[in-house]
């Protein structure tokens, strides 16, 4: 079993260059079919590998460079249930995406699909390496990659978001590199077991902050964590439907996972204080919420207010991450799980309006979609997931981080997070009942403002985009019981077990099993009722505007509006803004955590 | 080696930062990336340094002769290597914004927002 480590990753690549090389002689819908079966493959393989890993994980050594007295000379993979299973999920991801984009791209040489596996590859080593020099490798080939795609169709008009989102993402893999070589400076160690006894030998100092401080920034930035997050609608507004589905569904969110990844396997041991680095990664996990939840709420792009949406989900996954427990990570795992297939989901929703309504924008769509009924429904459903239903993945995850931030005494942090999610449900409410039932004032000159014009490929039936919106925000509801939270609190140990997967890793030692992170207690009901509630309430205002006394309607807007014009200003769209921003929260990271 | 040699990385880091946020010209933001580029070049040079030591080429050397590290130099080698995919992405990407807008002005080359 151990044999097949490198397959998840290294699968993927040589299907891609193979479609390159063959790609001009193959039948239509050849390279779908290939790059189907490819992700199913190495998905099946990686699932494989955290069953494998699920009673002690395991380090593969590449060429056999296996470490000698607690020195690793090799490169190696790690896998345990939780990187592995993430390796899997990116593959589940990918397959939706390519059945959605089934004919989707007509020109020959299939070099989409090579793109994509390359991406699914990149994603799955990410989540499996042990070695922070391939983790950087893998960090820069997933962005190349993203950067590829976005821009993919260069007769978009949205083609300057690629522009920012390539600059962003460079800087921010430049910010990585210079992490790295100072830690590495420091410690002469890449391996991330090796690593973590180094950093415990030594004092921790300003050097270490500024490691830290450059990498989490690096990660912050992909993760789309506030105030590093601006590039997020740019990329999702211009970037393919299914693209999309895999940036929101996995590509973001497994930056903060290679953040937790990190953070429990080099810096759990170190001298880097708790202290001052779970309330700040606390509090940036709040803004990112609440910036996240009010920006999504206000966009009339249905793309941009999914990728805000990504950007308010992303702030619980750190709040999840960042309160450092294992009870509080094996929720973020649901979360991330849950958060991903559901957002997937809605974002091929985006391309099915793109391809049968021909717009995206919700107000020019206004009762385009009341034909399709089944995939408004759907929309809805993906609306209320977002808002905090108690059912399902992600409500799972949402829950046992709750807990999570009751036990540290920040009781008021919770209902402030559902009220964040809330509102990104209620902007997906909102587009639902006008798009889909055409509810909603009149547009008026609203309707004449500019708005990209987009559209995408319209010849392909309407069931085929709809059979995987269907399967993933299936699963996501029907993959709630108890077994999935089992397998996250067990997953959640072993992931954190700092010195006993360093041991195992550098010295071989036999897995003693860890003890799973604890059971929540009883699921508390208010929470999720905060969400809906503010989903549901805004949702209907914002439809039913002309229905309300004139007098309410206009003191709402009035009290409104500071934060919302703030906040419209805040995203101007300048790059080298974006960047500024992107300084400016590098450097908080790094004052706090040096000063304490 | 002296802790100077790491002022120049930070140097280089800062200055180009600063091109990126006020750059006006796209082609110029993107010779800023660059140039923060080529900070971590110098840093992971220096981060490998060691004084009176040979290239870490041990062909005509015998075992035990001290030599830099190679490490960083492979670490090097891959950002290069990235580095010119990006650049080369970016430059085309500009090219076709130019193409259809007339302008690679970031203050006018605003996506829409919304």
């Amino acid at each position: 079993m151990q044999a097949l480590t490198p397959l998840p990753v290294a699968l993927p690549l040589a299907i891609a260059a193979v479609l390159l090389i063959v790609g001009h002689i193959l039948p239509r819908n050849g390279a779908d079919i290939i790059a189907m079966l490819t992700a199913a493959a190495a998905g099946l393989i990686a699932v494989l590998l955290a069953m494998a890993a699920s009673e002690a994980p395991f380090a593969y050594w590449f060429g056999g460079w296996q470490p000698r007295d607690g020195v690793a000379i090799g490169i190696a993979f790690v896998v345990d249930p939780a990187g592995a299973g993430c390796a899997a999920f990116a593959a589940l991801l990918f397959f939706a995406s390519f059945i959605f984009s089934w004919g989707y791209f007509d020109e020959v040489h299939a070099r989409y699909h090579a793109l994509m596996l390359i991406f699914q590859g990149a994603l799955a080593g990410f989540a499996m390496t042990g070695d922070l020099f391939n983790f950087f490798v893998f960090f820069e080939l997933m962005s190349t990659v993203a950067f590829a795609l976005t821009g993919y169709r260069l007769e978009s008009s949205a083609l300057e978001g690629a522009l920012n989102f390539t600059v962003t993402n460079a800087v921010g893999s430049f910010m990585m590199l210079a992490g790295i070589g100072t830690l590495y400076g420091r410690t002469g160690a890449l391996n991330f077991a090796q690593l973590g006894r180094a950093l415990a030998g030594l004092p921790p100092d300003g050097l270490l902050a500024l490691a830290v401080a450059l990498i989490f920034g690096a990660l912050f930035i992909k993760g789309a964590i506030v105030p590093f997050h601006f590039w997020i609608a740019d990329a999702h507004s211009v970037a393919p439907s299914p693209v999309c589905a895999i940036f929101s569904g996995i590509m973001v969110p497994i930056a903060l996972f290679g953040a937790a990844r990190l953070y429990w396997s080099v810096f759990a041991g170190s001298g880097l204080d708790q202290a001052p680095l779970r309330p700040l990664l606390v509090w940036f996990g709040t803004a990112t919420a609440l910036v996240g939840g009010f920006t999504a709420f206000m966009q009339r792009d249905v793309k941009r207010l999914l990728a805000m949406s990504t950007v308010s989900h992303m702030g619980v996954l750190l709040v999840g991450i960042g309160l450092l427990s294992s009870e509080a990570l094996a929720g973020a795992m649901l979360y991330l799980l849950g958060h991903g297939l559901a957002k997937a989901g809605l974002f091929l929703i985006g391309g099915i309006l793109l391809s049968q309504c021909a717009g995206i924008d919700e107000i020019k769509l206004r009762g385009a979609g009341k034909e399709f009924p089944v995939t408004g429904a759907f929309y809805a459903l993906g609306g209320l997931i977002m808002a905090g239903l108690p059912v399902g993945l992600e409500h799972q995850g949402d829950h046992l981080i709750d807990e999570a931030i009751s036990a540290t005494g920040l009781a008021f942090l919770p209902p402030l997070l559902s009220i964040a999610n809330g509102l990104t449900g209620a902007g997906i409410l909102r587009g639902a009942g006008r798009i889909f039932l055409g509810l909603g004032p009149e547009p008026g000159e609203e309707a004449l403002s500019p708005t990209e014009e987009e559209r995408e490929k319209q010849d392909r039936p309407v069931w085929l985009m709809l059979l995987p919106v269907v399967a993933l925000i299936g699963t996501a509801l029907a993959l709630q019981a108890v077994p999935a939270e089992e397998a996250a609190r067990q997953a959640a140990a072993m992931f954190a077990a700092t010195g006993d997967l360093a041991a195992a890793v550098l010295d071989q030692a036999a897995w003693q099993p860890v003890a799973a992170a604890p059971e929540p207690s009883s699921a508390s009901p208010i929470e999720p009722a905060i969400g809906l509630a503010v989903a549901i309430g805004l949702a209907a205002f914002e439809l039913g505007r002309d229905h309300l006394p004139r007098r309410l309607v206009r003191a709402a807007d009035r009290a409104t509006a500071p934060l919302f014009i703030g906040l419209d200003r805040l995203h101007d769209g300048v790059v080298g803004d974006y960047v500024a921003w992107t300084v400016f929260g590098a450097i908080a990271l790094g004052v706090v955590i040096a000063i304490g | 080696m002296s802790h100077a040699a790491f002022l120049l990385p930070a140097w280089l880091f800062a200055i180009g930062l600063y091109g990126v946020i006020t750059s006006r010209h796209f082609v110029h933001l993107i010779g800023c990336l660059t140039v923060i580029q080529s900070s971590t070049y110098v840093l992971l040079l220096a981060v490998g340094y060691r004084t009176d030591a040979a290239a870490p080429i041990f062909a005509n050397l015998p075992i035990g002769t001290p030599a830099v590290d190679p490490v960083v130099q492979a670490l090097v080698l891959t950002d290069i290597v990235v580095g010119a995919t990006v650049t080369a992405l970016l430059l085309a990407l500009a090219l076709q914004v130019h193409k259809r807008t007339g302008t690679l002005d970031p203050h006018e080359l605003r996506p829409l927002r919304r």
